[in-house]
């Protein structure tokens, strides 16, 4: 795993050990950009969600894989894009949980969903999946 | 993750300290399926030392408690930090499983 590329940007491998360092990582960009604590604390959970899924889904597991972030904001919104090299997002293969039967799997998404105010998907590259998360911040 | 394993009378209390995700949750996994494996089956888990918990972590403990409720017993949570609970009422889970304030409460309520 590295931690380089321009400012704003982290690039971590896909083994689950490392979602830590990119919590740690991603709480010094927030900070820098005057984000309050609680809302950290959701766009940790978004990111990690979604570059969880880059390793079981779009790397199928594997790790070594390259995964990058990175943040963005102004006074209005911060962008946070997470880019996998791996296999496609087929939103048709993704099953939302169903609560009622009490799931064991498929809430990261859902989760993201609650953290974030706009999220979006992009499979035009030629490999992986790049991921746009939008969150409109509020005015004091 | 450090994860200790602590008798209370009859009920076998679980304490992580740590962020409870993906990169964790195989860990959490083969604790509790031990315990349950070995007939272990009034468990508490102590969640006051994990500040972070993900889909992943969240998963495995759904599937604990349902594995524990199977064989007769019951997984129950307790002390859950500000965040991690948000977590729980986001995902519902906080309807489906128990909850209580302290481990105190959690260890009492099995009787």
């Amino acid at each position: 795993m590295r931690d380089g590329g321009p400012e704003g940007t982290f690039v971590l491998t896909s083994e689950p050990q490392h979602l830590a360092r990119l919590r740690d990582w991603l709480r010094g960009e927030l900070t820098r950009l005057k984000v309050e604590n609680q809302e950290q604390f959701g766009l940790q959970v978004a990111v990690g969600e979604i570059c969880s899924n880059s390793i079981r889904h779009a790397y199928a597991g594997l790790g070594g894989k390259p995964i990058h972030v990175s943040v963005q904001g102004n006074e209005n919104r911060l962008v946070i894009e997470v880019r996998d090299f791996g296999k496609k997002f087929d939103p048709e293969a993704y099953r939302p949980p169903d609560f009622e039967a009490v799931p064991e799997g498929g809430i990261g998404l859902h989760l993201v969903r609650q953290f974030v105010d706009e999220l979006s998907y992009d499979v035009t590259q030629e490999q992986g999946t790049r991921w746009t998360l939008v969150k409109y911040r509020r005015r004091e | 993750m450090e994860i200790q394993v602590a008798q209370s009378q009859d009920v076998t209390v679980v304490v992580p300290t740590g962020d409870l995700d993906m990169g964790a949750a195989d860990q959490v996994r083969r604790v509790l399926t031990e315990l349950i494996d070995k007939g272990q089956l009034k468990l508490v888990m102590d969640l006051g030392g994990v500040g972070y918990i993900d889909s992943s972590g969240l998963g495995t403990l759904v599937a604990a408690m349902k594995q524990a409720r199977a064989a007769g017993g019951n997984l129950k949570l307790c002390a859950l930090q500000d965040d991690v609970r948000s977590i729980f009422e986001m995902t519902r889970l906080i309807k489906v499983m128990s909850v209580h304030a302290t481990r105190q409460e959690a260890v009492a309520s099995w009787g």
